[in-house]
């Protein structure tokens, strides 16, 4: 077993035994963190879980400025990590869940990642999104190159009603988490959404990683995540109306 | 003299003193014993301000945030008057040295086509007396060092207000959800804070009928004409030097407050 795939397999037991593990260490390169991120995923496909999109972080310039990086970076999604809006979440699954707001669009069309198409044209609509963030990682400490093994922790997700695109700078966003409430606006990731689209192209193409028709794309998050708790968690972005999911 | 008297006439003094120096001052909570007492000190103040030839033109909300509610131990907003002298229009350039140490917030600014002089005012007496809002950011700032600030520190210092740039694009509020208007505040073209109505207390019409009652139970009612600062919609961002702070909310326009250095101008 290769060394990269052997880190793969330590983040995917902690995954799966739901047991936090310490930072990957020092050696890795950001190629080799993708390649572990994809190695992973490998072996949840293996498993049957089909992959349905991609998820951006470090889509803030606090994030970024925090990790001392200037670059977005990418996880996949599968459907074993998405709920029906409205839906029951069994806790029991996650090691120390947290849950943010986020902004979906759905891909119309295949894109290779040396494809020049612009990004914008390969989009069909828009929604509101709720993330579940986990990292195998204990406290969420992880280096940038950790979390991008870690396939930026990504645990779970909620789509909301599918609208038309439309212009999403600057919408109101707020998150209600039991008393919690956290208010944003879509400007916080990347300036606008589209930008994380853009963005995203740029990731594609340096890792080669190919996105498929009907695939969503998880632009970042617009506020911070709070901790996923028991209860409903709603997010509200003003024009595209409300997403939820319920922790039990 | 009462000793009451005495200690708000030291409260008085310390601010006016700093205002006028441009060097802060310590708190002035051990001179403060309320915020009845608070909201003295603030109107001496400002009755100096207007002896001296300002004119009342308004009212602002502040402490409108839960997180910032929190962090001063209050689970109410508070209130400050505004003066002529205050008011500035779209780009109309600032000087940084008229500040002591300012911040800026992204906020929505009504402007009243009636009194809203009742005790028990509503959100409903609200929207029927708001003429028009404005986007508008608040240039805060406090006399008061290190902004180390109690709720009576920030009371007694006219709710820690320095001056408003108010946009020029008036909005109708017929069928407009206030609550739902996203933030974005641009630092020199970055954005730098964001937030949406939501955030002031729910909604900014919520946060004005407050204000509202509370200037009508204190005596000061809001007036036709009046313009009302409704709260932050974001966090505050310092002001360190000069810059163009650019605030946009989706759907009610923007506003943009230049700030100069000295030697700029």
């Amino acid at each position: 077993m290769s060394t990269l795939e052997a880190l793969a397999e330590r983040l995917d037991v902690a995954q799966l035994s739901r047991t936090a593990i310490p930072s990957l260490g020092d050696g890795l390169g950001i190629g080799d963190a993708y390649a572990v991120q994809s190695a992973v995923l490998a072996r949840r496909t293996a498993r049957g879980e089909r992959l349905t999109g991609v998820k951006l972080g470090f889509t803030s310039k606090a994030k970024m400025a925090q990790m001392g990086v200037s670059e977005v970076i990418l996880g996949r999604l599968t459907d074993a990590m998405r709920s029906d809006d409205g839906a029951d979440v069994v806790l029991s699954r996650f090691i120390h869940p947290r849950i943010e707001p986020e902004i979906a669009f759905r891909l119309s069309r295949d894109i290779e990642s040396d494809d020049p198409t612009d990004i914008e044209s390969c989009v069909d609509a828009v929604a509101p999104a709720l993330e579940i963030i986990d990292s195998r990682y204990r406290d969420f400490r992880f280096t940038h190159v950790d979390v991008v093994a870690d396939n930026t922790s990504a645990a779970g997700y909620v789509i909301g009603a599918w609208h038309p695109v439309q212009d999403l700078t600057n919408r109101a966003v707020r998150l209600l988490s039991g008393r919690t409430e956290l208010v944003g606006s879509t400007a916080a990731i990347l300036g606008a959404p589209v930008r994380a689209l853009h963005a995203l192209r740029g990731v594609c193409r340096d890792h080669r990683i190919p996105l498929r028709a009907g695939q969503i794309v998880l632009a970042g998050a617009v506020t911070a995540a709070v901790p996923f708790t028991r209860g409903v968690t709603t997010c509200d972005v003003a024009g595209l109306g409300m997403v939820t999911v319920r922790g039990v | 003299m009462t000793d009451r008297d005495a200690q708000i006439d030291t409260a008085v003094t310390m601010l006016t003193e700093a205002a006028r120096s441009g060097i802060p001052c310590p708190p002035v909570r051990d001179h403060v014993a309320d915020i009845d007492t608070a909201y003295e000190v603030q109107r001496r103040l400002t009755a100096a301000r207007v002896e001296t030839g300002a004119r009342r033109v308004g009212a602002k909300i502040g402490l409108t945030a839960r997180a910032v509610q929190q962090q001063f131990g209050v689970y109410q907003p508070d209130f400050g008057i505004l003066l002529d002298d205050m008011v500035n229009g779209h780009t109309e350039p600032l000087r940084r040295n008229r500040f002591l140490q300012p911040r800026a917030e992204g906020e929505i600014a009504f402007v009243l086509g009636r009194d809203l002089d009742q005790p028990g005012v509503t959100v409903a007496d609200v929207l029927r007396a708001t003429d028009f809002v404005l986007a508008a950011v608040e240039i805060v700032d406090s006399r008061i060092a290190g902004w180390d600030l109690t709720i009576t520190d920030t009371v007694a210092d006219n709710a820690s207000s320095g001056a408003v740039v108010l946009g020029t694009t008036p909005f109708r509020l017929d069928g407009l959800d206030l609550a739902r208007v996203g933030m974005t505040l641009h630092l020199d073209g970055e954005p730098v804070s964001f937030g949406a109505g939501h955030a002031c207390l729910g909604s900014p019409v919520v946060a004005v009928a407050w204000l509202a009652r509370e200037l009508a139970r204190r005596g000061q009612p809001l007036a036709a004409g009046d313009v009302v600062m409704s709260g932050a919609l974001g966090p505050m961002v310092p002001i360190t030097g000069a810059g163009r702070y650019r605030l946009v909310l989706d759907g009610l326009g923007e506003v943009e407050a230049v700030i100069e250095e000295e030697e700029d101008a």
